[in-house]
């Protein structure tokens, strides 16, 4: 009887705090948390492209039109032949080289797809400046690594309709991962013969290449200690064939500067030294002094503007403040004094 | 118990002169008060005699308990000890172009317990880290769902939060090294690999909101930095325990993280966690975008290659001793190291001082979580005899660590990623430690 007054009563409590308080578990569970998502606001970030075509946007192009828009985007880094500079990606050769000892993976050896091609130079190309292109100069540039590959002609027009049926030389050589592919069994004692264990220490000069590429002996602690370190190399081996005398770089004094340019060196370190430093996108190098020469030429107020708003010439290519758009105007325009007050 | 062989080899080891390479002379200079101190310690000696090592030593009251030290607020938000600045992500330049698409690693030799504090977690960009403001940041959901639908951050954090202590590591972790040993700290072989503290919303209860149609098999996840980085992941690790996640350890996501907002695929490759998380497509098929097929798939010594190799596997590696963390003393040491596995929960893990001829079994300590860093122990004595240190981690699923001459074996030496095989440290008899490979 006790028992059953006991049960009652907390029913009773539950009933009258779940009608007062708090919701049943049903209705807790209905969240309706978030707004819908219009066609509108889909279509402007649903950027993505699948191998049989889906996404791809109304148009074509070709690798005619594409050599020169590869030239001004891509080949500072990827090289005129797509045979990659420096530590960026190679794009073209390397077919038949899978299971050799260095395979070289690029677009046309290894690449299972076209589609991926056009997904990621419009989604993250160029480097500087990801989503700047327009669909034509994206078809154009895709038509033109893929002739650079063999795989189409030059005259062929890539397009929404028919880069679905482009047959890649790798398409078939990838499967499923089919792992785990190996079985050690938890052996306690005499698990391995002593008398054939061979110690191995390290080795120099054998990293993978594609993501790792084989570096220098001695690895420097920063990235721009370590283009430095090469660059000095490089002048050496040069040296070596030429006899020419190697000619220490000379800093130049910051104390000489003006405040604001002085100002812009942390700027140009963080934001402007990606391509200023080794010449990528065309961009002339601060230590370059022909290169800059010639631009100075025309006055540091229309650098200035160039640098603001974007530029494309015949050397290059600068996009508006290097694609950073958070930089200030004045944080840019100190920058620039660096780079130009670094050349006097 | 060593056989005479093995014993030979030892002696042999013992016998060769080693020479420091840069990084050990490095690491020995950063350590060299201690390591003096030590030896004076144990061989009785006196070397250390200026007055300032001593000065704030017994029986002298120390120069700190003489003072005020600086009040509250004063770092409003708190930095580690002027004396621990050596505990930093380090980078190994020659991997990469430039800093910007790159990586770098946590440093496992000063890390305690299994949870990686925030500003140590391993760095993997591939356009830089993004400054987004978490008012204008969404997350978008749609393709083949009966609802499409946008939510604000504020919307995220409005559902029911979970929190779960996952690691993370790049798969390609180690993968400077399938050919032989050639990094020389255990930071660059093994720490592209973090663990925190994660808290977010299962994608799941996302997805139900939005409605997923029955075709749908396959999501794609992109990011909003300038790489748009994008992974194809299939709909049943969603449905298991794929997170959308906003904090991490207690705080906010880091910018380096994925502020405001990333993916969590616990035991996945990292790559799979797309950082800045701002769209989930649902489809019927996967992308096969860059990043599951240039890169992130395994080459095979056919010259076929593995894909959607998402799992990390079972692996482990010893934290002490270890290259930066050379044996000091004679006597009394606690072998500790980490051990972690993608497909479940840490079982047990073994440890080798003879090159793997014998093992035996270590101690797991704090937490054993599934898909997280287990720490393991053993304890032993060291009285200057060569070691050739090993551990070996086996999971709930049976799967045990394998050698690195059964992954060769199988997978050649061209994968770049995904190697999980036993490593081996070898200890000199003057305590110094270095990465070697036995095969």
């Amino acid at each position: 009887m006790f028992k059953s007054r006991k049960l009652t009563f907390s029913a009773t409590l539950v009933a009258s705090v779940a009608a007062g308080v708090i919701s049943s578990a049903a209705y807790a569970q209905d969240y309706n948390i978030g707004a819908p998502a219009s066609a509108q606001e889909i279509a402007g970030w649903d950027i993505d492209i699948r191998p049989d075509g889906m996404g791809l946007p109304v148009g074509s192009g070709n690798a005619l039109d594409g050599e020169e828009t590869y030239e001004v985007f891509c080949a500072s880094c990827h090289g005129v032949f797509g045979e990659g500079e420096g530590r960026w990606p190679v794009l073209t050769g390397g077919e038949g080289t899978l299971s050799d000892d260095r395979p070289v993976k690029t677009v046309g050896s290894y690449w299972p797809y076209a589609s991926t091609l056009f997904d990621y130079i419009r989604r993250a190309m160029p480097f500087t400046a990801p989503l700047s292109l327009d669909d034509q100069q994206v078809y154009d540039i895709t038509a033109y690594v893929l002739y650079m590959n063999d795989i189409i002609e030059d005259d062929f027009e890539l397009s929404h309709e028919n880069l679905a049926q482009i047959k890649m030389p790798n398409e078939d050589g990838f499967y499923i991962d089919d792992r785990p592919d190996v079985s050690n069994p938890r052996c306690m004692v005499d698990c391995a013969d002593p008398e054939t264990m061979m110690l191995q220490s390290s080795l120099a000069g054998v990293t993978p290449i594609g993501h790792f590429v084989e570096g220098a002996d001695a690895p420097a602690a920063s990235h721009s200690d370590q283009h430095d370190l090469e660059a000095s190399k490089e002048a050496e081996r040069k040296a070596s064939i030429t006899g020419v005398e190697i000619v220490a770089p000379v800093a130049k004094e910051t104390s000489a500067m003006s405040a604001a340019a002085i100002a812009g060196e942390a700027t140009y370190q963080a934001a402007c030294g990606v391509c200023h430093t080794n010449g990528l996108a065309g961009a002339p190098k601060v230590s370059d002094a022909n290169a800059w020469s010639e631009r100075l030429k025309q006055g540091t107020d229309l650098l200035i503007t160039h640098a603001l708003e974007g530029y494309s010439g015949s050397a290059g290519y600068m996009p508006a403040k290097g694609g950073r758009a958070d930089l200030s105007d004045e944080a840019v325009t100190n920058a620039v004094l660096f780079m130009v007050e670094s050349q006097q | 118990m060593t056989t005479p062989s093995t014993q030979e080899l030892l002696q042999t080891m013992q016998g060769a002169s080693e020479h420091l390479s840069v990084n050990d002379r490095r690491e020995f200079l950063r350590r060299g008060m201690s390591y003096v101190a030590g030896a004076a310690a144990v061989g009785g000696t006196t070397i250390a005699s200026a007055a300032s090592l001593t000065s704030n030593l017994p029986p002298n009251e120390p120069q700190w308990g003489r003072q005020l030290g600086t009040g509250v607020v004063e770092n409003p938000y708190g930095m580690p000890s002027r004396h621990e600045a050596q505990v930093v992500r380090r980078t190994v330049p020659w991997l990469t172009a430039e800093s910007i698409s790159s990586i770098s690693m946590s440093p496992l030799q000063d890390l305690k317990g299994i949870i990686t504090p925030n500003g140590l977690v391993f760095e993997r960009y591939h356009a830089g880290v993004p400054d987004i403001n978490p008012d204008e940041h969404r997350l978008m959901i749609h393709g083949l769902v009966d609802n499409p639908l946008i939510f604000t951050m504020e919307d995220l954090m409005r559902f029911p939060s979970v929190s779960q202590i996952k690691f993370i590591e790049c798969p390609a972790n180690g993968g400077m090294e399938w050919r032989g040993p050639q990094m020389e700290a255990l930071q660059f072989t093994h720490g592209m690999l973090s663990c925190c503290e994660w808290t977010g919303v299962p994608l799941k209860v996302l997805l139900d909101a939005a409605g997923v149609q029955t075709e749908g098999k396959w999501v794609l996840a992109e990011g909003a930095d300038g790489a748009h980085m994008s992974r194809s992941i299939p709909i049943e690790k969603v449905l298991d325990d794929t997170l959308v996640v906003y904090a991490q350890n207690g705080e906010m996501l880091r910018p380096e993280q994925g502020y405001p907002l990333r993916l969590l695929n616990p035991g996945w490759e990292g790559n799979t966690s797309i950082k800045w998380l701002r769209r989930i497509e649902v489809g019927d098929q996967p992308w096969h975008h860059r990043e599951e097929t240039s890169k992130y798939t395994d080459l095979m010594a056919d010259g076929r290659a593995r894909r959607f190799t998402f799992v990390q596997e079972c692996n482990s590696v010893i934290t002490s001793p270890c290259p930066e963390n050379p044996i000091l003393r004679k006597g009394f040491i606690e072998v500790e190291g980490l051990a972690w596995t993608g497909r479940g929960t840490i079982k047990g893990v073994d440890v080798s001082f003879d090159g793997g001829v014998s093992w035996r079994p270590a101690k797991l300590k704090g937490l054993v979580l599934d898909k997280a860093l287990t720490r393991f122990s053993f304890t032993t004595q060291w009285q200057g005899e060569p070691w050739l240190i090993q551990s070996r981690a086996y999971d709930d699923t049976g799967y045990v660590q394998p050698t690195l001459a059964q992954l060769r074996e199988q997978r050649g030496v061209n994968t770049i990623y995904h190697k999980n095989s036993i490593h081996t440290w070898q200890v000199a008899p003057t305590g110094e430690v270095k990465n070697v490979q036995i095969t």
